[in-house]
């Protein structure tokens, strides 16, 4: 039997690019090698009762065109708001930041009274920012090379958007796409706790400190929220990660996709220069007139395809497209809540993210720590309680902490990742039992998920989160390959539509989006 | 009314020297006893000479050498090769020269694919920083409303990007906001070669290579030089042979330079500057005045504040200037040997060996620390020009990195310029034993005296981090790049303006350039 496009990967990606093609008519099977779908956006019960969103766990960015095109509410998605984060500091402080605009502003206010006036000035500013780079995010990228009227149009599109922009805005433009996430906020805040953890958005599955440049640009994504509309971009999904999955995949059943899982791609047939189907790793073989691969570069090229496909050139630069993994997961089913020195008791603080993270010195010397191959001896965590949300996901009474941890660098410079997940583990626990004493006492079970895991078990090379370093040089028309950035590949009939193409990771949905539109438009 | 010049380093001369072609009588004032700046060649211990600053040249832009005429001014330019000798722990040495095909040689004695990919390496170097040179000459376009003559240089320029190629665009595009650590680790394995190479995009700033954004450095260091390891070009008795040359050139061009002309205002009024106020209160009337001092200085120091519309203000103060470089000078009883060198060093020498030990010396600077085992770039002038020392005594000029000018807390640097001192000769004696017995006097220059005795902020030796966000139309401020201020008659000639990129003199002629413009009547 033959489809016409058959997509690698069921991750959230995947199956988003999968329901566009559907419902454009085409006939789509997603083939997805694990026995859950979703990817890294998924739920499992790892412990009885305890539903953890094991890799991704809050909804960051996900594109609301898609949310509503592919009618995701009726499908079952339901976004709880994740209010605020706390930030907890070891000289028994705290600094507390909420949705609700005056509260925050009281709060900064405690830390310094100039800090609380630039918030407002540096909130404005940034949703002009965001206003400027979201329809980027929805745009094929242009390639800078080209002669052709199309990438010259595209080109000249980002020039006059930019010339467009007041002075003052493109000065901050070009700031937010180079400096480091602290030389930024230097220029704005005082503070050192609401500097680190403002600038812990900024390191978020990379491989760079808080004073590393080309940081400071995440900072915007916090903000693009405000303009789709708050809860929408940051919150919880009911039911965990693994509900976005699933609605998403609702959506593509009832658009006419066939999905299968425990069905691993062994290999893309190539015949004449062009995609002609897989093999799967049982041996059998299935044709399409197109493959949309969702997983990233070195496992679509280098593992399925074979590097006699291709030209030198593109094989040189998928070999060094960098991915280095640079974070870990640690989640907990918990008996009881934690509570924290500073401020005590089952308040509203623990209902949002809580982020240790209380200085730029600490973030700093976490990243030092990574840089020469070791896990953070003091890690940057950040926490969430989901089930005091969204109390379907643990047993009453009872609690599930999913904690990303930052950094544990997939190459370690002693050891294994299987010796030492025991220590990562314990240094997560005793980092977070310095703020929190009573964590040590309410642990029923503990799921820690390392680099070398999250290759293993969900194909994401090296255990980079976002399948590859978001980097300038790896982003937009340099995003995975200079010269295929427009989710083509030299390969005909072959498209990329994962978190390895523009604009990236996160639960974003737009990779698969705009590939989507790429194989239907037929740009090949 | 003479235009004055604020400041005689290379870029106050060259200014000076072509508005002085350009017709102009300018008038250079200068704080200190001694014409330089930062290129000066200056005794320090008693028979002793070095240069006090700088020992090696950008190099200077050949135009400029040429229009000045400073080799018939007795200027000697000496490119000693090798370029430089990148110094291992394990007591072997790497030298560099100038052929690609004999520096691979040597490069096989530490790996055959780096040797192997050398060569490459140094035409695809040569090609991208070829391009970026183009861009130093110009005056950096308006953004947001480019001129016709902006629009035709921009095409221009566009047509000779379009002409390096698909794989040479590529490179541009991802080599400038890369990590320099990334970069050489594409190219080469061994970590003594990744080193020396690395350095050049790390030399005078506060970012370690594995910083992004320090490709761009390296391209940007190269676009005056573009071998790898960077410039050795110096002058016989130093750079301040050269700018002794230059304040000849000026003054035969019909400028004049005053010397303990300390300027500590510059007057302005109805938003123009009016002229100069020198600290023994004199002021100087000016048709208009010209800044090689860098923005902080200029219009923090210089400019009462209420010239200046409070959003500029911010800007300029949020211009970074995080000096790192400190300068020691060792005054030899005679000439040290270095481990696994067999002749005396003609060029530089880098100390530095892997990408691991600079951001090792870079991470304890994040937090206002010395480093351990910091980098270091010598030079040995006396072998160029022996009278510098006495009979058969050599000097020693070390460059060290990465110095923190804010010490952790708030420590002084006049307490810790010993500790320096030791630091660097301690790891000095690593490479060549015995050197610390020579040691006959020592000058150590701390960044706080960079800021007090050379008048550059934060000591940061470019007059600003040479970083993306503070480069090309951003330099020293988006808007403010075509070395016009917002103060009529108010221009910056030095290198916190486009260029910038090290004693090339680019910034003093683009300025002139402009400036000429300006003033046309």
């Amino acid at each position: 039997m033959n489809y016409d496009v058959i997509v690698i990967g069921g991750g959230h990606n995947g199956l988003v690019h999968a329901a566009y093609l559907a419902r454009a008519g085409r006939k789509v099977l997603v083939l997805e090698r694990r026995h859950v779908l979703g990817g890294a956006a998924v739920t499992e019960e790892i412990f009885p009762g305890f539903k953890f969103s094991v890799c991704s766990y809050v909804v960051s960015l996900l594109r609301p065109e898609i949310i509503r095109e592919l009618d995701l509410p009726r499908h079952g998605l339901e976004i709880l708001p994740l209010d605020g984060t706390f930030t907890p500091m070891p000289n028994g402080d705290y600094l507390w930041r909420v949705n609700d605009h005056a509260k925050t502003r009281r709060e900064i206010a405690r830390h310094s009274k100039l800090d609380a006036e630039a918030y407002d000035e540096y909130g404005k500013a940034m949703v002009d920012m965001g206003r400027f780079v979201k329809p980027i995010l929805t745009m094929t990228p242009p390639d800078p090379t080209t002669l052709a009227p199309r990438g010259l149009k595209d080109l000249l599109f980002l020039a006059r958007r930019f010339q467009a922009l007041s002075p003052g805005d493109q000065y901050n433009q070009v700031q937010l796409m180079t400096m480091s996430a602290v030389d930024f906020l230097d220029q704005w805040f005082e503070t050192d706790v609401l500097k680190a953890t403002m600038s812990a958005s900024g390191i978020i599955g990379t491989f760079l400190g808080v004073r590393s440049p080309g940081t400071a640009y995440v900072l915007l994504h916090h903000y693009m929220g405000e303009i789709d509309g708050a809860f929408r971009s940051w919150g919880l999904s009911r039911g965990g990660t693994g509900a976005i999955s699933n609605a998403i995949a609702a959506a593509a059943l009832e658009a006419g996709v066939e999905i299968r899982t425990r069905t691993a791609v062994s290999k893309i047939i190539v015949k004449d220069g062009s995609a002609a189907g897989v093999v799967l790793d049982n041996g059998d073989y299935i044709t399409a007139n197109v493959i949309s691969s969702s997983v990233d570069p070195n496992l679509t090229f280098l593992k399925m395809v074979g590097t006699e496909h291709l030209p030198d050139e593109f094989v040189e630069d998928v070999r060094r497209y960098k991915f280095r993994g640079s974070s870990g997961k640690v989640n907990m089913a918990l008996d009881a809540l934690p509570d924290f020195t500073c401020l005590r008791g089952p308040g509203a603080h623990l209902r949002g993210a809580i982020s240790i993270s209380p200085s730029v010195e600490y973030m700093e010397r976490a990243y030092d720590d990574a840089k020469y191959g070791h896990f953070s001896r003091r890690p940057y965590i950040d926490i969430v309680i989901p089930s005091l949300t969204d109390p379907s996901v643990a047993p009453p009474g009872k609690h599930v902490m999913s904690c990303f941890v930052q950094y544990a660098p997939y190459h370690l410079k002693d050891g294994t990742w299987d010796d030492q997940r025991d220590a990562f583990g314990d240094t997560v626990v005793n980092t977070i039992a310095e703020y929190a004493p009573n964590l040590k006492d309410i642990i029923l079970h503990r799921q820690v998920v390392t680099p070398l895991d999250l290759e293993r078990e969900w194909g994401l090379t090296e255990g980079n989160i976002f399948q590859g370093e978001l980097t300038l040089e790896q982003l937009f028309f340099l995003r995975p390959a200079p010269g295929w950035a427009q989710y083509r590949t030299p390969i005909r009939n072959l498209f990329m539509c994962g978190s390895a193409t523009h604009p990236g990771g996160g639960i974003m949905g737009a990779p698969g989006r705009n590939a989507a539109m790429t194989v239907i438009g037929g740009r090949s | 009314m003479p235009p004055v010049i604020i400041g005689s380093g290379v870029n106050g001369l060259v200014a000076a020297f072509y508005l002085a072609k350009a017709g102009h009588r300018p008038l250079v004032l200068e704080r200190r006893g001694i014409v330089g700046g930062a290129a000066i060649t200056d005794a320090f211990a008693p028979g002793f000479r070095a240069p006090a600053l700088a020992h090696a040249l950008g190099p200077l832009r050949p135009s400029i050498v040429r229009d000045m005429e400073l080799e018939r001014r007795g200027v000697r330019f000496v490119q000693p090769d090798p370029r430089v000798t990148a110094l291992s722990p394990d007591g072997r040495a790497l030298p560099l020269v100038r052929d690609p095909r004999q520096a691979a040689n040597a490069i096989r004695a530490f790996s055959t694919s780096d040797a192997d990919r050398y060569g490459d390496f140094c035409t695809a170097l040569g090609r991208t920083a070829g391009f970026v040179d183009r861009l130093m000459d110009m005056t950096p376009p308006s953004i947001d409303a480019p001129s016709k003559g902006e629009l035709w240089e921009l095409l221009k320029i566009g047509r000779q990007f379009r002409a390096l190629g698909r794989t040479d665009e590529f490179r541009l595009l991802r080599w400038g906001p890369m990590a320099v650590a990334d970069l050489v680790g594409e190219w080469f394995e061994s970590e003594l070669l990744q080193g020396v190479i690395a350095a050049q995009g790390i030399f005078g700033t506060a970012m370690g290579p594995w910083s992004a954004g320090t490709g761009a450095v390296l391209l940007w260091r190269a676009a005056a030089d573009p071998v790898p390891g960077g410039s050795s070009v110096t002058a016989r008795g130093g750079p301040g042979a050269v700018t002794h040359a230059m304040a000849d050139a000026v003054r035969d061009a019909g400028g004049e330079i005053r010397t303990n002309a300390d300027v500590v205002g510059i007057a302005v009024r109805d938003n123009g500057a009016t002229g100069v106020v020198l600290a023994d209160g004199t002021e100087i009337p000016a048709s208009a005045v010209i800044s090689s001092a860098d923005p902080r200085a200029t219009f923090l120091r210089l400019v009462d504040p209420i010239d200046l519309e409070p959003g500029f203000l911010t800007r300029i103060r949020n211009y970074r200037m995080p000096g790192t470089v400190a300068k020691v000078n060792l005054a030899l009883g005679r000439l040290p040997s270095f481990k696994g060198m067999d002749a005396a060093p003609a060029g530089r020498l880098h100390i530095g060996p892997g990408i691991d030990y600079l951001e090792r010396a870079f991470d304890a600077s994040k937090y206002g620390e010395l480093p351990a085992a910091p980098y270091l770039d010598a030079t040995i002038p006396t072998l160029q020009d022996p009278s510098l020392a006495p009979a058969g005594k050599h000097v020693l000029s070390v460059y060290a990195q990465f110095m923190p000018y804010a010490l952790r807390g708030g420590a002084s640097w006049k307490d810790a310029s010993g500790t320096l001192g030791d630091l660097v000769i301690e790891t000095l004696e690593h490479y060549a034993p015995g050197l610390r017995s020579l040691v006959e006097h020592r000058q150590v220059i701390t960044p706080l005296d960079l800021e007090q005795t050379w008048g550059m902020t934060g000591g940061h030796v470019f007059h600003g981090e040479p970083s993306l966000d503070q480069l090309f139309t951003m330099r020293p401020t988006l808007g403010w790049a075509k070395y016009h201020t917002p103060i009529a008659r108010l221009f910056l000639c030095g290198s916190g303006t486009h260029p910038g990129n090290g004693l090339t003199g680019t910034s003093g002629r683009n300025a002139a350039r402009e400036i000429a413009r300006a003033l046309k009547p």
